[in-house]
Order: C-alpha cells, then structure tokens, then sequence
C-alpha cells in the first residue's frame, strides 16, 4: 500500500514536472512582448551575423535614415547578446546601457574610421569635435567662474570636465589641453568648491536635472535624439514602459533639432554666483510647456523675428555646436553665424556656394534630414568660415528661400542689399540689427 | 517453466538485508548517483549535437540551444542540475560510507574506486564549466589551470596536456571538450560500472554479520527496484522543476583579450580558492588538497579494525568517523566563506 502511494505521488511529481516544462515551451518570457512564440531574426549586412533584438523589441523605430536596421542590426552600437531571447541575459555587455553615445562608450558604440571617428577633411570627425566643444568641456563656465573669484589671472580656460588633449590647434583662439577640473585636489577658493560641487551639470557628460523640461539624455543624444518634457518614450517599442522617465521619446538620431531640445538645457534659468545653485527660471508656468517665445527668450532678451519663428539649428551650424575640433576658452570663440551671415550687409550679399559634387556635405545632410531636395548645380548659402547652410537655397526667382530643418516651413529670405537699411557700414553684428528688428513681446 | 529476471532485475542481486536496503540507511544516494549519471550521460550526448568546442563559436553555440531549438533549454539545464546533484550526491555518498564503516574489508578497494569517481566527476563538472566559454569562467579557467604548473618536474607537460597549448587559447576549448566527453568520461563511465560491479562482488550493501542461529531479514529485489523507481521518479521530478526555473549562468563569450569577469572558481572548488588566499600555490593549491584526498583514501586501511557494520555511527569506527565529518566541515566551512565573499 505504502509503495503504491509512494509511485503514485513519485508520478504525480513527474508530472507537474512535464506540465511546468510545456508551459515554459509553450509561452517563453519574451511572448509577453512580443505577443507571439515565433523569435524575429534579422541578419544585418554590416556584420552578418543573426540578431533577435526585435523579438522583444519589435516596433522600436529604426534609429535613423543613415543607419538602416538591414544593415546595421542593433548590436553594432548597442552591444548586448543577438542571440539571446532572455531579457537579463539578452542585456549582457550594453554598450552605454540604453545610450550607446555617452560619452563614456561613444568611442566604442559609434566610433571607428569608417563611422564617426573618420578624418575631419571628410567632416567625419563627429566624436572628435563632439568631445573637444565647449558644450562637453565646459570649460567656459569653469574658466568664468574661476576668474571671478581670483583662482585664476586670466580668463583662457585651464579646465575641462575631462582632461583633454589637442593635437592640432586650427584656430587663433584654440588650445593644446585641458586639464580635468578636480575640485578635491584643486587649491581653489571657496565659492569654486562649490561651484564644482554643485553646478557641473549644464554639460554633455552630465545626466540631467530630473525635472520637467530638463530631461535629456547624455552625449550626442542631448540633441540627437530628442526627449519630450516628461522624458518619456512614446514610440513603438513594446518593452519600454510609456510611465518611466530617462528617455528619448522615440529611438531616433535626428538632425533635425528642434528648438525644445535646446531649451532642455538653454534658457531654463540661471546658477547663482552667490549661493552657487541652480534657480530655475520664475516666469515658466510650473509642470507644463510654455508658449514658444516665452519659453525660447528669456525677458530681458532682444530677438528678432526670424529668431523667434525659426529653430536654433536653422542658423546656427553644426561647428558651433558640436565645435570646431579645438579646444576653446568660451562660448564666444565658436559662435560665429550673425545675421548678416544669411542676409548680408549693404554692400554685400551672404556667400554663396554652388553644389555638384555628389559627396558635398550639403546633399549628406540634406539626405539625414530631407526637408528640402537639393539638386546638383544648386546654390546655396555658405558661412564665412564655409560652412553650407544647406537649408537655404536660391530659388528660381532668383531669392533665397530658408526651409526649417524641423518644420518644413519655407520661407522667403530677406538681403539687406538693395534695402533701406540705414546701419553704418562698419556696424553689422546682430547686436546692432536688433536695434531696429527687435520685436516686441506680444 | 522458469520465471527469468529481466534485464533491470537481472543488475540487482535476488534479495539484499530488509535492514540496509531501507531508505534511512542508505539515504538512496548510491542508487541517486546511478540515476544522475544516467540523466547526465544521456543529456550530455544530445548536448553534442548543437555545442561547438571552438572559441568562436562556443558561447553562441550554447545560446542557439538554449533559445531556439525545441527544449534545448532543458536538455542543457537538466545536464547542469543533474551534473551539481551528482557532485553533492557523491560526496553525500562517501560520507554515509564512511560514518556507517561500510569502507572496511572487504570494500576496500571499492573505497577508492569510488574516491576516484568523485575526483573525475569533478574533473568532468570543471571541464563542463569552461565549456561555457563566458567571460565568468575566465579566472578559474587561468587559476585552475595554473595549479597544474606548480607541480615540481611534471607541471609543465601536465599543464600543456590539459590546455593543449604553451598557454591558454582558442584550442583550449577543444582539449576541455576532448576531456569533457572522453579523456574523462571514459574512465569514468568504466570506473562506475567497476564501482557497481564490486558493491555485489564485495557481498552487496555492507550489513551486520548475521547473529548465530538467526538469519537476516531480506527482501526480494522487486521490492527494491520499485523503491528505486520511486525515488527516479521524485529525483526527475525535482530535476524538472530546477531546470524550469532555474537556468544555468551564461555570460557575454570569453575572449582572451579583453578583461575577464569576477574572480571566482565553481562552487566546487571554492575550497581550493579559500585555500588559495593563505598562502604558497604549490602548498595550498596543489599539496594540501592532494593530501586530504590521500587521507581520504587510506582510510580503510588506517581504520580497518572494527566488526559492527551495516548501521549509523558504529562505535568502532568514531576515529574514523571524526576525521572524514572534520574533514568535510573544513571543507564546508571553506567554500561557505569562498561564497560569501
């Protein structure tokens, strides 16, 4: 009797074994996802090896035009296990966690020759640039605010978040290195302690204030992949909570920056010099966007209309931005584009450029971001230091015609020559155009 | 006409003491370890089937088994599990040896045939574990390996045999596998069949000897084989819940020229780690374990005197006893400090 009752229970434990094991067959953890058994495989042309990312991941937005999933997978910059369909073990060796382009990894995530660790004469030199600005260094502010409180005589900048090193200096005001700016083992006064303990977040590798309006993520995806006011995602990718907050609001690299995404760090307010915290700006409605010009100017400041209208990358260019490749002492050094830049002077219209060469940087950047179709024989306006303003374009009429980089918006551009412009010929920064093109706040 | 036993009755003797063939005797652990070496042998060979003993391909190899084909995932957490139940089963199985004196004459020899196993199913469970080929067998695989230099005069040529190279490499993972699936398992598999065969050529499971003029209760070996598949049946039922809910680790794949994992032998020989941090590699490493084995070992031959047997903790054999329950609690306390770190 006693043995029958032993098989008995010795079989049912079996049992419930072969049940547990059919389940497990049968509704794997990643069908929670995925909605379905059938794993999704793609086999990118760049490594030819399988990946199962978008088993679980199936939706997620491809990343960008210039990097199609066909042909780049997802493991080429994020890292982690193609073949594994198991979340934690999937996850294993990320490059960067959910972004591959800190500044931490970028080297690793989108660096190399042939990507964005190329030759500045191709202008492929992305991470290069994007390390040495005065956006990741910020080495003006450092350099300010040592200066002001005497632990420096001058105000060229000694200091950056990281130490840095250049190896050819291209411009007047460019400088061999910085050294890191390590408030334990510098000597400096008080309120620079301070400064460097609590004001070192307006810069690339620092992670946001998580707040509304402030959220962004680190390195290229402070600008590249755009965050919503909330830092939430909002796109297709099944596997990322819509509540959570840390996030782009899609998985998208774009170029097409709008002017919100600036406004993540510019124009929220202010670090006081005197208590050396941060005070947000007190004219935002609290928790929620405000309208355009409040949010894009702060009251005191003077702009023009197409200031106002337009985004901050439809005039300013991607080497004042992203920098020029050296290391420079302010933010002054590397902003150049005024407005006579598109609209010229009295005496002089904008430069200009005529594009026919297939590689010319002007036709790559209008393909990232097609808001306008370029055409070989085309002109175009270029910078002083020639950069192309890709976006504005002659048109048949014979005028120049600005198209948004994030709206699409065209607009007719205005020159000064030819106009009743009264300025002095020897007066032409923007400062002196606001004078008179300044528009009122509504 | 004659009943013949069939196959699975013929490998058991007809009847065996009612006394010994109880679970709380034998704790069922010889017959657990026969049942796990099944389970690993067996799922071991349909392993083959999918693994690539190549450093390129190892790790990957290992996760298109676990993710896509059809319960690949169970046949490789079932060789796990059963391979970990197998090494706690076998040394359970000594220590039940040694504190009932079942290790006495004429089970001698038997003593060291089994001692033997358990150092190949070691052998076979470290060899299984590189296998792997993650960045988390990388330290034990260089330390473990190492070990083997130490050894005065034939540590070199044992280190090459065992690496198969001047160093390790990518043709590491082919010697480990040649070792894994046959310069290992060959012994073993035939030192498990001697280790059976001699249990019934020594008399079968030691007992009492019978008192004068009274016989010992015995029972037939249906009655024992059904008792066996009871316990199959619990020990697969167990295995099968393991394998669903626990998997086996696997790490990002190991590659030689990057940085390695946490440094960190297999729990089995956590001991050796421990031992490891005290002092001179050849000493704690290699000479200190191989004389706890060899005390292991002649321990039937130390404490031979001694008539009780076939019951727990026989009065004449506490010296015995004493040393071998020190011995594995060293041992434990060894590896429980090695996994708290």
């Amino acid at each position: 009797m006693r043995a029958r009752h032993g098989l008995f229970l010795g079989a049912l434990l079996l049992l419930a074994g072969l049940v547990i094991v059919g389940l497990r067959e049968l509704l794997p953890s990643y069908a929670s996802y995925a909605g379905n058994i059938q794993p999704l495989r793609i086999i990118p042309s760049l490594t030819g090896g399988p990946e199962y990312c978008l088993t679980c991941h199936q939706g997620v937005e491809e990343i960008s035009s210039a990097h199609p999933v066909e042909v780049f997978g997802c493991v080429t910059c994020h890292g982690g296990e193609p073949l594994s369909l198991d979340p934690d073990k999937a996850h294993q060796g990320l490059i960067g966690g959910r972004n591959p382009s800190d500044f931490a990894v970028v080297e690793q995530a989108c660096g190399g020759s042939d990507c964005h660790s190329g030759s500045p004469e191709n202008q492929r030199d992305h991470i290069a640039r994007a390390l040495t600005s005065i956006q990741s260094t910020y080495a003006g502010a450092i350099a300010q605010v040592r200066f002001a409180f005497g632990a420096q005589p001058d105000q060229v900048a000694y200091y950056g978040i990281q130490a840095a090193r250049d190896v050819e200096v291209i411009t007047d005001t460019g400088l061999l290195k910085l050294e890191a700016f390590d408030p334990v083992l510098l000597q400096d006064p008080e309120p620079v302690q301070s400064f460097a303990e609590r004001c070192l977040t307006c810069h690339l590798y620092a992670e946001p204030i998580l707040e509304m309006g402030y959220h962004r993520l680190t390195g290229c995806s402070a600008c590249h992949s755009p965050s919503n006011l909330t830092g939430t995602y909002v796109g297709e990718d099944p596997t990322i909570a819509r509540e959570e907050s840390g996030h782009a609001a899609q998985h998208r690299l774009t170029i097409a920056i709008a002017y919100t995404q600036c406004n993540a760090c510019h124009n929220r307010g202010n670090y006081n010099l005197v208590d050396m915290a941060f005070r947000p700006r007190e004219d935002l409605p609290e928790g929620r966007s405000a309208p355009r010009l409040d949010e894009y100017y702060q009251p005191i400041a003077q702009f023009s209309l197409c200031e106002w209208e337009l985004d901050c990358v439809d005039c300013h260019t991607r080497m004042e931005g992203m920098g020029d490749g050296d290391l420079h002492s302010n933010k002054s050094e590397i902003q150049y584009v005024q407005c006579k830049t598109c609209h010229g002077t009295l005496e002089q219209p904008p430069l200009t450029s005529i594009i026919s060469d297939p590689n010319d940087l002007a036709f790559r950047l209008a393909f990232l971001n097609p808001v306008i179709e370029l055409q070989a024989g085309d002109t175009i306006l270029v910078t002083e230091k020639g950069e192309p303003l890709w976006n504005v374009v002659r048109g048949e009429d014979g005028g120049f015609i600005l198209v948004g980089k994030e709206t699409g918006i065209a607009y007719d551009l205005p020159l000064v020559v030819g106009s009743d412009c009264e300025q002095k010929l020897d007066e032409q920064e923007s400062r002196y155009c606001h004078a008179c093109h300044a528009v009122e706040r509504p | 006409m004659i009943k013949r036993p069939n196959f699975f009755y013929h490998l058991h003797p007809p009847t065996i003491p009612a006394e010994q063939a109880r679970f709380r005797y034998t704790l069922g652990l010889g017959g657990l370890a026969v049942f796990l070496f099944t389970v690993v042998l067996i799922t071991g060979a349909l392993l083959l089937f999918y693994y690539v003993p190549s450093a390129k391909e190892a790790n990957a190899s290992i996760q298109i088994l676990t993710y896509y084909v059809p319960l690949g995932w169970l046949v490789r957490n079932l060789h796990y599990w059963g391979t970990q139940a197998l090494v706690v089963v076998t040394i359970l199985h000594l220590l039940r040896v040694a504190l009932t004196g079942g290790f006495r004459a004429p089970r001698r020899f038997n003593w060291l045939l089994g001692l033997g196993l358990l150092l190949l199913i070691l052998g076979l469970d470290f060899t299984g574990y590189v296998l792997r080929w993650d960045v988390e067998v990388g330290w034990a695989l260089l330390v473990g390996t190492n070990l083997l230099k130490e050894i005065p005069v034939i540590g070199q040529g044992l280190y090459r045999l065992a690496v198969g190279g001047v160093e390790i490499g990518d043709g590491t993972v082919l010697r480990f596998f040649g070792w894994h699936v046959f310069g290992l398992l060959l012994p073993a598999t035939f030192f498990f069949g001697w280790h059976l065969f001699r249990v019934r050529r020594d008399g079968g499971i030691s007992s009492p000897k019978p008192k004068p003029g009274k016989a010992l209760e015995r029972i037939r070996r249906e009655i024992l084989v059904r008792r066996e598949v009871i316990a199959a049946l619990i020990a697969s039922g167990v295995l099968l819940l393991l394998a669903t809910f626990f998997n086996p680790g696997l790490g990002t794949a190991l590659d030689l020229a990057q940085q390695m994992g946490e440094v960190r032998a297999p729990w089995f020989f956590l001991w050796v780690q421990e031992l490891l941090r005290w002092g001179d590699p050849l000493w704690m490493g290699v000479l200190v374990p191989m004389g706890m084995m060899i005390l292991i070992a002649v321990l039937p031959y130390l404490f031979d005197r001694g008539e009780e047997g076939g019951r727990w903790f026989p009065q004449d054999g506490r010296f015995a006893q004493a040393l071998v329950l020190g011995l594995i609690f060293v041992l434990s306390l060894l590896t429980l400090i090695g996994a708290l770190r």
